[in-house]
């Protein structure tokens, strides 16, 4: 058997009122970009805190390389780098001070630190502000010197947790070529999380949805959004009874919401919605919009999960989110 | 062979999170110049006017209420510092500063030992600033280069003693404010449990064995005996109790920094 780069097998994390992770298991090759892909709070950022050794697992193995990371946490440590969702750059420093720092404490050889520093600031576009204080940085550049810092190392697997959360859309795209560019050619094995599904579509290999600490779905993203099945239409009604009478009609309804909010999977969406509203005028249920949609990652997410990604953000969640979107605007 | 080089590499990592620290100061000194301020009001408003009271009469081995003062308020400068030390850990694990050493291969308690190390270096300014008051104020102390070296490490021992203390009660506690609150009603009875401005043995009976148990009193010992009475006997003593203190609250603090990034 090929020797994986990560193996995640039968994990649960248990906290004293939640399972953040309840059994779950994947494995990613060498040089792949796997995404995990979920709401706030589905388990995403504790499994890869998990893989890094800065939780300790309730039950289950995890493998980097093929070193249980409970037992090798060191030899793990070493060999991975970690770009965390919060904004973990030291504004307090310089930009070379802060790669600096990280490639003491990986513990590389001085006689290349130098030159490391230079070709990982280079790679990032940072030369020309190196010798800047970081809190004159903007978002974008602090997001880029933290990559720079978890790259100093030459990771084998880099985790990049929630990496264009808080990002102007140019700076994001930035980003995005950075993580492909670091893939094609080091060959990088990285594993991302993220909760935007164009993200995900635009840069990983293979996508595991998470909700709730379950893994529901894991697969190419051109495989899971053909597993949707088809286009989707989605109705506004105020109408109460719009999900019951659309299900007599004998469609496929995917939305479980009480709010008149219909989403239902259809083949040639375009030549059915006239018939549609037709049936439903009918049976006596007013339809204030509709839309026709095909099929995203984000539709793959509702199929799985029968909630919509923006949902199910916790009190502290959705407060991080905020500040760390402040700090970077 | 094997164990050596871990303690090298144990030793080596504390020091780049030490250097880390002091990199951050050398950028921004601010806080270097204002913490002299307080040793100074101690020391030229308070110990000048005690002096007034003719409370000398009343301090051990001959010496004046300033020469007895002194080293007290240099230790007390340090732990006065210290002990919101705390407070910079709280505050880098909610930016996520944190997590972020915590993935590197340094292990948690070179990470706190590095840390209070900064503290240490950083407790080195207030006792600068302490000597040249009292030679300004001509305070007849003990100015050798030995004893100064000596009062120069036991300050930083001292801080990183406290600042250990302090990210211990800091990963309890978890949030700035309570740490601020925590840090407050500390300071006071370490404070005033020792013999920083006041002789032992005029205290109140039942402080006493408190006065004992606090590492405070075995640094303005081992201060007193450097700067004031030149009399090293009981400096071993007071060194050890320090140093187990110190390693007590980092393995304590080491234990806690697990618990709060989980």
């Amino acid at each position: 058997m090929e020797e994986k780069a990560i193996v995640v097998q039968d994990l649960i994390k248990e906290y004293p009122r939640v399972t953040a992770v309840d059994g779950v298991s994947f494995t990613v090759d060498k040089g792949e970009i796997f995404g995990l892909l979920g709401p706030n709070g589905a388990g995403k950022t504790t499994t890869i805190r998990i893989l890094l050794t800065l939780i300790q697992p309730t039950s289950g193995e995890t493998l980097i390389y093929n070193l249980n990371t409970a037992k090798n946490s060191e030899e793990v440590r070493r060999m991975c780098g970690y770009v965390p969702q919060d904004v973990s750059a030291d504004g307090d420093l310089t930009a070379y001070e802060n790669v600096l720092i990280s490639s003491k404490l990986y513990g590389m050889p001085a006689k290349e630190r130098k030159q490391r520093i230079h070709d990982v600031l280079s790679f990032l576009e940072l030369t020309d502000r190196a010798n800047d204080m970081v809190n004159t940085f903007s978002g974008g550049m602090m997001r880029r010197l933290e990559i720079a810092q978890a790259l100093v190392n030459r990771p084998r697997v880099l985790f990049l947790d929630e990496p264009s959360i808080g990002l102007d859309p140019n700076a994001r795209r930035i980003i995005w070529g950075l993580i492909k560019k670091l893939r094609d050619e080091f060959n990088t094995t990285i594993m991302m999380t993220t909760h935007d599904m164009g993200e995900a579509d635009v840069l990983c290999d293979r996508i595991g949805i998470m909700n709730r600490g379950h893994l529901a779905t894991l697969g190419k993203p051109a495989e899971l959004k053909s597993a949707v099945g088809g286009d989707i239409i989605t109705i506004n009604s105020s109408n109460p009874n719009c999900i019951q009478k659309v299900k007599e009609l004998g469609y496929s309804v995917i939305s479980n919401a009480t709010d008149g909010h219909c989403d239902l999977i259809v083949n040639n969406g375009e030549t059915l919605i006239p018939q549609l509203l037709d049936s439903l005028k009918v049976r006596g249920v007013l339809v204030e919009s509709v839309s026709l949609k095909k099929p995203t990652l984000d539709d793959v997410f509702l199929k799985y999960t029968g909630a919509r990604i923006e949902e199910g953000d916790t009190f502290a969640e959705t407060r991080r989110a905020r500040r760390a979107f402040s700090r970077r605007s | 062979m094997r164990a050596f080089s871990a303690v090298k590499k144990y030793f080596a990592n504390a020091l780049i999170i030490a250097e880390l620290e002091l990199r951050k100061i050398r950028h921004d000194q601010t806080q270097i110049w204002v913490r002299m301020v307080q040793p100074a009001l101690w020391l030229a408003i308070y110990g000048l006017t005690m002096s007034k009271l003719g409370v000398n009469t009343y301090i051990p081995a001959g010496l004046s209420y300033l020469q007895f003062m002194t080293p007290g308020v240099l230790a007390q400068s340090a732990l006065f510092v210290a002990i919101f030390f705390g407070i910079n850990v709280v505050w880098e694990r909610d930016l996520g500063l944190l997590n972020k050493l915590l993935s590197t291969p340094a292990s948690r308690s070179s990470i706190i030992l590095g840390k209070a190390f900064s503290a240490g270096v950083r407790g080195i300014f207030q006792a600068i600033a302490v000597i040249v008051l009292a030679l300004i104020l001509r305070i007849h102390l003990i100015m050798n280069p030995l004893s100064i070296l000596g009062v120069f490490i036991i300050i930083v021992m001292v801080s990183m003693c406290f600042a250990c203390l302090s990210m211990a009660i800091a990963s309890l506690v978890k949030t700035r404010e309570r740490m601020m609150g925590f840090g407050q009603v500390m300071t006071m009875p370490l404070f005033f449990a020792s013999s920083a401005i006041y002789p032992l043995n005029l205290m109140p009976a039942w402080i006493k064995p408190i006065a004992y148990i606090n590492p405070l009193t075995y640094v303005v010992d081992a201060m007193r005996d450097l700067l004031a009475t030149g009399n090293l006997h009981t400096l071993p003593v007071d060194i050890l109790v320090i140093v187990a203190a110190t390693v007590l609250f980092l393995v304590l603090a080491s234990l806690g920094l697990k618990k709060m990034v989980s």
